[in-house]
């Protein structure tokens, strides 16, 4: 049982990182009506520039968590343009071209990564930044502070989304061009400027998950956007395209599934179970258990 | 031959039948990354049958081919019709899957792989000589069934469907007909080349087999012109020799370069290199010129 509530709790805080990255990538989807397939991979870019500012400021955490951020963001504008004019070429919202053009930016960055930092291998973040200090330790169930915190500030991030969603001027502009681009357009919302705000929105989104992904799992490695790339798509595609609410839920609940998984099965195939159950789910369900909000 | 005359033109064949593989499905607007799993796990199987049961390599090609088709088909039952999103996520999923499974594999060696595949026909020499026959009859064999399908009822069906779903069901094309029929024979042929890729290099590992594969294949597509088959033609080799006479050092960014070119074409020139109008305009030169040819056989 201890097992159990140990890895419920693992997977609660993983899962609140999925939620982020789903809702990141969500948000990219039904505003600027792009897959960003390679929004993770500029997660774990952010991880690796947050890395770099604590080896040369001497475990400044500050710094590495504002470099994750800025990182974040200014990779997700300057993407925005090619996102822009491939819209723009052909004249219509083309979400696969843009999921074509994303995975090549997410081929550039697993390479540079794979190339230029740490001679590839994989990077251990200093305890300064991970999050691997016990808060709570009964029995066989120990609360690590990165859980904490990835788990806190996840609520706290999905929460304030949701209220700039649902509760703001600028958030019923994003809604108004996820419903109707044109309509949108008709009664004055500028898409053009919303849609760098999603981008600049997510980008913040992508810094925070880069710094609890540090905090949480103590390391990063090139292959990691890839894996986590693959995981959010999942997890956006079970859920059903564009939906918040079904992002919620998937990615909790995949994070307790894997969580799991991991406590009663060996480590290598733990990914794997986690893979093959939604690789069922999306065989029987391609759109989606909630429904594609597109 | 020169061995290095040798891998390019085995690899370039790969590249041209698996970037084939991945442009059929694309005809209905659906990337089938599946084909890379498909490709491993037929690579694996056949390995393991020459290898440890003593199959020959013929009847190992003949199954790997087998059960890239088999598993394509089983995919394509739920995935036929499916959104783009989805069918790329299942093909990546299966990719994570496969690799995963044959890790932890002992039979087929695990991490370390597959190495000292017997030759297919005598010596390393003749071995190199069957293998390039092989694959380009291939290639001829696959080029001209996909010719056919283009110049087909069912290859304006496809296009149908690659412009408007809707569309294309309303004019009564059945769509995850369409969708399994592609992705079936995509699958069919990655399995082939699984085993073919192996053979080139007489082993199998994993590093074979990464995602990058997809990245490659999938710059060949759209920077040779995902409208018509001939882009592929010419998108492999040049893209695969670039790397070859690039020095070493800036050749090791070749994913990186393949990345930079692949956003370069969608950006400045989204059809690719070979449009289908430029293929048409070339089609029907050479058929002007043979009608002539056979009219008028001395040119006067």
């Amino acid at each position: 049982m201890q097992v159990f509530i140990a890895q419920v709790i693992n997977g609660l805080s993983l899962g609140s990182i999925y939620v982020l990255l789903a809702t990141g990538f969500n948000l990219l989807l039904i505003v600027a009506m792009i897959i960003h397939f390679a929004y993770p991979q500029v997660v774990v870019f952010s991880m690796y520039i947050a890395w770099v500012v604590l080896r040369y400021t001497n475990d400044n955490v500050v710094l590495a968590v504002l470099a994750a951020i800025g990182s974040s963001i200014l990779l997700n504008l300057v993407s925005a343009p090619l996102f822009q004019k491939i819209m723009k070429n052909r004249e219509e919202v083309d979400i696969n071209t843009t999921m074509v053009l994303s995975l090549g930016i997410g081929m550039i960055i697993t390479d540079i990564l794979s190339h230029g930092f740490n001679k590839g291998l994989p990077i251990a973040f200093p305890e300064a930044l991970a999050g691997t200090r016990p808060l709570l330790r009964v029995g066989l169930i120990s609360i690590l502070s990165g859980q904490v915190s990835s788990l806190l500030v996840g609520v706290v991030a999905v929460s304030g989304i949701f209220l700039l969603l649902y509760k703001t001027r600028a958030g019923r502009a994003f809604r108004a061009i996820a419903e109707d681009p044109a309509g949108a357009r008709l009664v004055g919302i500028p898409i053009v400027r919303t849609g760098l705000e999603s981008y600049a929105l997510s980008g913040i989104l992508g810094g925070l998950i880069a710094v609890l992904l540090a905090m949480l799992l103590g390391y990063t490695s090139p292959g990691l956007g890839e894996l986590v790339a693959h995981k959010v798509l999942a997890v956006s595609i079970i859920a059903g395209l564009g939906n918040l609410v079904g992002g919620l839920v998937v990615g909790l609940a995949l994070g307790i599934l894997e969580a799991l998984v991991q406590g009663y099965i060996s480590g290598s195939w733990s990914n794997a179970i986690a893979f093959v159950v939604m690789l069922v789910v999306m065989l029987f369900r391609p759109r989606g258990l909630f429904g594609i909000k597109l | 031959m020169s061995l290095a005359l040798y891998y390019f033109l085995a690899i370039t064949a790969i590249y041209i039948l698996m970037s084939w593989g991945l442009y059929l499905p694309y005809r209905v607007a659906h990337l089938h990354f599946l084909t890379v799993a498909n490709m491993l796990i037929s690579g694996y199987l056949a390995g393991f049958l020459v290898q440890n049961l003593g199959f020959s390599f013929w009847i190992a090609l003949i199954l790997g081919f087998a059960a890239g088709g088999i598993l394509g088909y089983l995919i394509s039952l739920f995935i036929g019709d499916a959104p783009t999103f989805t069918v790329v996520i299942v093909g990546f999923t299966f990719i994570y899957v496969s690799r995963t499974v044959v890790e932890n594999l002992k039979a087929v060696g695990g991490t370390m792989g597959m190495f000292g595949l017997p030759t297919v026909a005598g010596t390393p020499s003749t071995h190199r000589t069957v293998l390039l026959i092989l694959l380009y009859v291939l290639v001829v064999v696959v080029g001209f069934l996909i010719y056919r399908f283009e110049h087909s009822r069912l290859g304006r069906a496809a296009s149908a469907v690659f412009v408007d779903k809707d569309l294309a069901t309303s004019l009564g094309v059945d769509i995850k007909r369409m969708g399994r029929l592609v992705q079936t024979f995509s699958s069919l042929i990655a399995g082939g080349c699984g085993v073919l890729y192996g053979f080139i290099y007489r082993s199998y590992h994993l590093d074979f087999f990464t995602f990058h594969l997809v990245g490659i294949f999938m710059t060949v597509i759209f920077v040779g012109g995902y409208a018509t088959m001939w882009g592929t033609v010419i998108a492999a080799p040049a893209l695969y020799g670039l790397t070859l006479i690039l020095p070493t050092e800036v050749a090791s960014w070749r994913i990186v370069i393949y990345g930079a070119i692949l956003i370069a074409v969608l950006v400045l020139k989204p059809e690719g290199f070979i449009t289908r109008r430029l293929a048409y305009r070339v089609e029907n030169a050479l058929t002007r010129k043979r009608k002539r040819h056979i009219t008028d056989p001395k040119g006067d």
